[in-house]
């Protein structure tokens, strides 16, 4: 639409990109400092603070970082987790999902209520940390990290809708042709799903990335924790220092102190490898939250 | 269709042959013995939902139990005992009245800054600017509650923030975040918003985006100004999506999105007055070992409590949408 040079039309479209400027801004600022922090040096950062700019430039909180096992660990955890666990809950819920897709099955219906109910209803974290734990027996393995999201009754949902508007003449005459079950969902059906397998492929992935929840509840002795863990457990001893601190006649060394610079460095590595995966798969994550609105 | 009527032929007289005469078990083995892939197919998608979903159902009875680890399931009953401490006990109340309030300002907040946002994007002339900001607003959506947490520290630290940093260059005093437990549920709104917008506004983006662009040149020719097509097109068209949404959000209010809360006040004690919410309050009880039974109990309460706001969340979306003579429901 052509739009009039008017005075109003002006003045409107100023402070419109200076709204959306300054959000776009303020939706920026926490990796911009986070960012800034981690190529700073520690006593210039506990001298100055943490600035919006770079004080005095070191790369000795990544050195570090690498060098430490921990840390090594956990981005390996976190890599095999997120690898395993998407591919792992891709292969469960499509299956699931394709079953529930077919006309001609029975028990279509009832696979769909089964997979519907814990959708409306949870029996509440405390029965499921119990059950997990001593009769799953997944405590202190990586496969607690693993299993408990892998099905997600919401994407099932999605990815059934998606396979059931699939042209079903192709899948007729491919059983007329003599293909079994499996080789017409593995060799017709999954390609022909690629745009919603990514979709759901990329949430999954980002939930797995980012999930402390199963880290913190069935991990107790393992030596092994995710880097969410172990970010999780930084600002946790940050925020006990701080309260400690607040207590008279305490003092406590600075040295001990997990250093600034490495926290930051730590989060910059974590959210590293998704913030540049994003500009390839920006559409499939516009698609997934579309589909989210609109369910079967 | 010649090829299909054949195959419906084939199928009709291999029935006829196998299993259309048989009954009972014999057929149904039969059935399962023709479906054996599929049925390979679905098992581990349905032996994981038992496993984590519906295993733990039968678990709810230790609610009603004095739980003790050594006996586990088998823990003496004790009947309605764990949910009258509950009744009696101050703490579910403020428990309540958190995770309801706190849920109640993150709806409100996110879906007004994600409508405001989709409505001057679609403003927006720039294809390119349009774009960037759409990406950079995307971007805390990837950013995990523990990262998120740990940026905040940053920023809003005593001694090394980035805010007391800049306020103590330009001759202000220091402010103290973590002693105030009273705007913390505006501190936690505030982190709601900055993440949720992004990926918020994409949803009324894409409605706005349908609208036919011939509405607003009719109604420009007839003198609207933006304002007026704002105000007589864009929202009548979002109004619809909004109400769902909400409602939607509202089934879920018992539930929410604890990481956050959890991630972000961890064990701050002092904060938990306005901040500490349901799921936190089982999840610490969790760690410290202590009182499983009642945990449940809390937690069951919960779960009813989200149940019945789910269906009636569904049954409002029903109603609503048979007006409009649309078929949206949950379920």
């Amino acid at each position: 639409m052509i739009e009039k040079k008017s005075l109003g039309n002006i003045i409107f479209h100023t402070i419109n990109y200076i709204f959306l400027g300054l959000f776009a801004l303020f939706c920026i600022l926490p990796f911009w400092i986070m960012l800034v922090a981690s190529f700073t040096d520690d006593m210039a950062l506990r001298q100055n603070g943490y600035l919006p700019w770079i004080s005095q430039f070191s790369a000795a909180a990544y050195k570090w970082v690498f060098a430490g096992q921990e840390i090594q660990i956990g981005y390996e955890v976190t890599i095999f987790v997120t690898t395993v666990g998407t591919l792992g809950s891709l292969i469960a819920m499509s299956g699931l999902a394709y079953v529930m897709s077919l006309k001609r099955l029975k028990f279509r219906n009832a696979i769909a209520f089964y997979v519907f109910i814990p959708m409306i209803f949870t029996p509440g974290i405390v029965p499921w940390f119990i059950v997990t734990r001593n009769i799953w027996g997944l405590k202190d393995v990586i496969w607690a990290l693993i299993f408990p999201m892998m099905i997600q009754s919401f994407w099932v949902f999605v990815l059934r809708n998606f396979f059931s508007a699939l042209p079903q003449e192709i899948i007729e005459s491919a059983y007329i042709d003599g293909a079994s079950d499996a080789t017409i969902f593995y060799s017709i059906i999954l390609p022909l799903s690629k745009p919603v397998l990514a979709t759901v492929g990329l949430f999954m992935a980002v939930a797995y990335w980012n999930d402390w929840f199963l880290g913190v509840m069935l991990l107790d002795f393992a030596n092994f924790r995710p880097l969410s863990v172990l970010i999780l457990k930084m600002v946790n001893n940050a925020q006990a220092i701080l309260t400690a601190m607040k207590q008279p006649g305490v003092t406590i060394r600075a040295d001990t102190l997990p250093t600034l610079s490495i926290r930051m460095a730590t989060a910059v590595i974590t959210i590293g490898p998704i913030i540049l995966v994003y500009p390839f798969v920006q559409r499939y994550f516009v698609q997934g939250l579309t589909l989210g609105a609109i369910k079967g | 269709m010649l090829e299909l009527s054949r195959l419906k032929n084939r199928i009709a007289v291999a029935q006829a042959k196998s299993g259309g005469k048989r009954h009972g078990a014999l057929a149904a083995l039969e059935y399962a013995r023709q479906n054996w892939t599929l049925f390979l197919l679905a098992l581990p998608g349905l032996l994981l939902i038992f496993m984590f979903s519906y295993a733990p159902m039968f678990g709810v009875v230790i609610a009603f139990e004095d739980y003790s680890p050594r006996t586990m399931f088998a823990s003496p009953f004790v009947g309605l005992r764990n949910f009258a401490t509950l009744f009696d006990s101050s703490i579910v109340g403020r428990l309540i009245a958190n995770t309801l309030l706190l849920n109640f300002m993150f709806i409100i907040a996110t879906t007004f800054f994600s409508v405001l946002v989709a409505i001057l994007l679609n403003e927006v002339r720039s294809t390119v600017f349009k774009r960037v900001s759409q990406s950079v607003m995307f971007l805390p959506f990837f950013m995990g509650w523990t990262i998120v947490a740990m940026v905040l520290f940053g920023l809003i630290d005593y001694d090394v923030g980035t805010i007391n940093a800049l306020i103590t260059k330009i001759g202000l005093d220091r402010i103290i975040l973590t002693d105030k437990p009273e705007i913390w549920p505006f501190v936690l709104t505030l982190i709601r918003v900055w993440k949720g917008t992004g990926s918020g506004c994409i949803i009324y983006l894409a409605v706005l985006i349908s609208v036919d662009p011939q509405l607003h040149e009719a109604a420009a020719m007839d003198g609207a100004g933006r304002w007026g097509r704002i105000r007589y097109i864009s929202l009548p068209a979002l109004v619809p999506v909004i109400i769902l949404l909400v409602l939607l959000d509202i089934g879920r209010i018992f539930y929410g999105d604890f990481g956050m809360i959890y991630a972000v006040i961890g064990n701050q004690a002092n904060l938990y007055s306005t901040t500490d919410v349901i799921d936190t309050y089982i999840l610490r009880a969790l760690q410290s070992n202590s009182n499983y039974g009642f945990s449940a109990a809390v937690g069951l309460s919960q779960s009813i409590m989200g149940f019945i706001c789910v269906f009636g969340a569904n049954w409002l979306v029903k109603k609503y949408s048979e007006r409009r003579g649309e078929d949206y429901r949950l379920f």
